[in-house]
């Protein structure tokens, strides 16, 4: 056994939420700690230094003392989306073309029920825009057109300009966006109208930022590409002096490493990247980053990723080791030009609400939920609707005494009197057959979803490996993977801060990419195939040196970096394009042009099917990316030697009765921390650890690999 | 079950409620005591004793009178005319058929041409109140546009007993 002393911490991975900063930090042996604190939004970096204090008090060290040890250091919070959501960002100007003034205001019509349930997306009355970023008094318009070929229709009115950004800045906005039609084919314009910008601000001895979209985000759709740079200016360059504070404060402490912060496209970037406004949406894809590090490891080239938190349920597949991409994501009610992590969510979770129906007394889940609030049972969240904990604490699957560590105590007799009046008693069911009833339509719910998920993106689970975590995650892993027929179910130990963990396994990465219109017919000559693939290459090199040029502000150079180079290719006149890894690392020959529309064939045929190509049709490419790996640290996984099928007797806590189909059973309690690798557990059995509850119903079995990963069986 | 207090229920009504709490509102079940809150809200904000029956529009109401009768009454306290008759018929009515009456509420060139729609506006006869207005094809009959079966509304709906009159 370890003892704390010889602990080594490797990793750091900080959460600063809006009200709580947590700090995981994970060993060499991929153990963890977590602490916590309260959040300090003026200064972020005392609430972290004391979320890190507090954490580190279980291994009985200190800040000074783990700190130097540490190999990296991983941010992600919420402070940016925190500001956008609450409107209370900077007073942003905006420059566009003459007549397109009302664009960002109007935005696009489904800003009007983003992140609404399923229902009120079909009711008309629930939808409603939200006030733009940029009112339209600070938008000012510049006469000017290019075409969507990249031609100058009307040159730039340069006279125009001056004036514009004099308006602005006498209406004392703090920052300057430009964004223009078709800019990312012709970014002349939107530069020139930059340079005037800043010369025009330099005379009035003013001092703000100016961002013209094509510097960032040089994609197709402008209320995506506007948005995104709006919020650049508007919340995530605001953040940049907090982030520095953060990383001074490391330092500080004896941390020798540059702080990075999670970034939606999976990778980290540094806190002085050009490009700030991704690391707003990084929370949920930690996950999906840990599950495919792990996979990795472990050799599993097809995961699918699944996570029940108290809100949600959400899912992502890892394919040929591959996550996929959404580049036209949303969040905060707005559509951006970002790369995202591909998932699925769906509004169900531990802490849903649980109705009846009054019109066709049916059991309703959701979609709003308790939040840390838990439910009827936690009598200091005050709540009086039915949550899915209540029934589960009905159910003796969760430990009232023993709810995250023991820190929340549970009331089952409130839960019970709820469940009784709100669920039972209309029923006509008694209380438990009641709280059964629950469970089983959730996990219904969620093996739904999943199967749909899957079969909707053209595989079948058979193909994939599930990997079950967040803290409700194991609580259902049996219930909602049943007879879905998976290859595997895993469980890692660690489930409760496996996002924390995929934080700390994630590249130090960029990735840029580019909207490109090259269109190369079916029978074009080789000459032809040579002017697209140059140009293909000439954007390429183009990300490669902006990609570079990023690594360099942290002391890379260009030789340190693996690049990767990607393409989004379709068939001409389709409407999806597919987003494929290079087959070659330069363009050069007529050869390599067949092997990028080879590579792009054989994905498609893999997504669709090989009957559905269409080589007849021609083809586009319709983007370019870079994505550039520099090595950094990694948490390690644990590897332990089997200890054999049996048990250790101190983790046996006792037996528990636990409401199954219908009947009392009794359960096994077992302390999941003291399970040791290679034993196996039989149903029915309940392992509990202080932030999360793996139940192992009839039917099932689970045994712990040499890596503290829970294999769940179905017998 | 879903309850609001009943501030929630007036700000309803006059809608001054926040966008949020609506939407809160719209995206639950129902509150199964909305109507005899709303009713009850309604009854306390007209100065005569008639009991409500049933809002008929935004001024109007089918109230029941105490001999047993029921009748369509404005904020006001007039009495249009049997809750079965239209109610139009007995308001004032301004008919909008030329353009120079078309112009005064549409900006230039965007009035519709009178030969094919006119508006036609009621109001009360006795506190000049706008009731209601419609945009319709000249040749179109006054409609009413709610004619409710106020018993079967009680009975089969509600789950209840009419008001009963004190004769």
């Amino acid at each position: 056994m370890r003892t704390d002393k010889t602990k080594k911490a490797q990793i750091l991975a900080i959460d600063a939420g809006g009200t709580m900063t947590d700090t995981f930090i994970i060993d060499d042996h991929g153990d963890f700690v977590v602490g916590k604190a309260q959040s300090t939004p003026e200064d972020e970096s005392i609430g972290l230094l004391n979320s890190a204090r507090d954490a580190l008090t279980y291994w009985g060290s200190s800040v000074e003392d783990e700190f130097p040890k540490l190999l990296a250091g991983v941010y992600s919070g919420t402070a940016m989306l925190n500001r956008l959501v609450s409107r209370n960002g900077r007073r942003v100007g905006l420059i566009v073309n003459k007549g397109m003034e009302d664009f960002h205001r109007m935005g696009r019509g489904i800003q009007s029920y983003l992140g609404y349930s399923y229902s009120d997306r079909l009711h008309l009355n629930t939808h409603r825009f939200d006030p733009p970023l940029v009112p339209r008094e600070w938008t000012k318009g510049i006469t000017e057109r290019v075409d969507l070929f990249g031609s100058v229709i009307i040159p730039l009115y340069e006279q125009e300009v001056e004036p514009a950004v004099l308006e602005l800045l006498k209406q004392d906005v703090e920052a300057i966006v430009i964004s223009l039609l078709h800019s990312y084919k012709y970014p002349a314009h939107e530069r020139r109208i930059r340079d005037i910008a800043r010369e025009t601000i330099k005379k009035a001895a003013k001092d703000i930022p100016v961002f013209a979209s094509v510097d960032y985000y040089p994609v197709r759709k402008e209320t995506h590409r506007t948005n995104t740079t709006i919020i650049e200016a508007y919340a995530a360059d605001p953040s940049r002096e907090t982030l520095a504070k953060i990383d001074r404060m490391l330092k500080a402490h004896g941390a020798d490493f540059d702080l990075r912060v999670m970034a939606s496209h999976g990778g980290t970037i540094s806190t002085q990247a050009n490009e700030l406004a991704r690391t707003l949406v990084s929370g949920p894809i930690g996950g999906v980053i840990g599950a495919k590090y792990l996979g990795e490891h472990l050799g599993i080239r097809n995961i699918a990723c699944s996570d029940i938190g108290g809100t949600s349920f959400d899912m992502a597949l890892i394919t040929q080791g591959d996550l996929s991409i959404n580049t036209s994501p949303d969040m905060a009610r707005l559509v951006l030009s970002l790369p995202l992590v591909a998932m699925d969510t769906v509004g169900a979770g531990a802490g849903s609400f649980v109705r009846i129906d009054p019109n066709f007394k049916s059991l309703t889940l959701g979609p709003d939920s308790a939040g840390s609030k838990v439910g009827v049972c936690y009598p200091e969240g005050g709540l009086n609707t039915v949550t899915v904990t209540d029934c589960h604490v009905i159910l003796g699957l969760i430990n009232p005494n023993n709810f995250l560590g023991g820190e929340v105590q549970l009331d089952p007799d409130r839960a019970y009197a709820a469940v009784k009046e709100q669920i039972a008693d209309p029923l006509g069911l008694t209380v438990e057959d009641a709280a059964y009833g629950v469970i089983d339509l959730l996990e219904s719910q969620l093996r739904n979803y999943l199967e749909s998920m899957i079969l909707g993106k053209g595989y079948s689970p058979s193909q994939y490996v599930c990997f079950s975590y967040g803290g409700g995650g194991p609580l259902h892993t049996a219930g909602y993977t049943k007879n879905l027929g998976f290859e595997d179910v895993l469980v890692p130990a660690w489930a409760a801060g496996f996002s924390a963990f995929g934080c700390g396994a994630a590249d130090f990465e960029y990735r840029y990419d580019k909207t490109l219109d090259i269109n190369v017919d079916a029978d074009a000559e080789d000459d032809q195939k040579l002017i697209g693939g140059r140009e293909l290459q000439h954007v390429w090199d183009e990300l490669m040196e902006k990609v570079a040029g990023e690594f360099e502000k942290n002391q890379f150079d260009k030789e340190d970096v693996d690049f990767r180079l990607y393409f989004r290719m379709q068939y001409q006149g389709q409407l999806n394009d597919l987003e494929i890894e290079a087959p070659i690392k330069t363009f050069r020959r007529v050869d390599d042009w067949d092997a990028l529309v080879e590579a792009f064939e054989a994905t498609y045929t893999r997504v669709y099917a090989k009957a559905a190509t269409s080589p007849e049709l021609g083809y586009s490419i319709t983007g370019a990316i870079i994505r550039g790996v520099v090595e950094v640290a990694k948490p390690r996984i644990s590897e332990e030697p089997s200890e054999g099928e049996t048990p250790p007797a101190d983790a046996f806590l006792g037996k528990r009765s636990v409401y199954w189909k219908g009947e009392w059973l009794k359960a096994d309690i077992w302390e999941m921390e003291k399970l040791k690798p290679g034993n196996r557990i039989q149903s029915f059995a309940i392992l509990e650890s202080p932030a999360t509850t793996f139940v192992i119903p009839t039917g099932f079995e689970t045994y712990l690999d040499a890596h503290r990963i829970f294999h769940l069986k179905e017998l | 079950m879903t309850q609001y207090d009943r501030k929630t229920i007036e700000e309803l009504i006059d809608g001054t409620i926040d966008f949020y709490k609506l939407k809160e509102m719209l995206s639950n079940f129902k509150d199964a005591d909305r109507f005899e809150k709303y009713i009850s809200i309604l009854q306390e904000r007209v100065k005569w004793e008639d009991l409500i029956l049933l809002p008929a529009g935004l001024h109007l109401y089918y109230v029941q009178k105490p001999e047993g009768s029921r009748v369509v009454k404005c904020d006001c306290g007039h009495e249009f005319c049997e809750a079965g008759d239209n109610w139009k018929l007995h308001a004032l009515i301004y008919v909008r058929d030329t353009p120079e009456k078309l112009a005064e509420l549409y900006p230039n060139m965007l009035a519709p041409d009178p030969k094919w729609q006119v508006i036609r506006e009621y109001y009360c006869p006795s506190c000049a109140t706008q009731l209601e207005v419609e945009a319709v094809t000249p040749w179109y009959p006054i409609l009413q546009d709610f004619e409710p079966d106020i018993d079967a509304f009680y009975t089969e709906w509600l789950h209840r007993p009419l008001p009963q009159t004190k004769s």
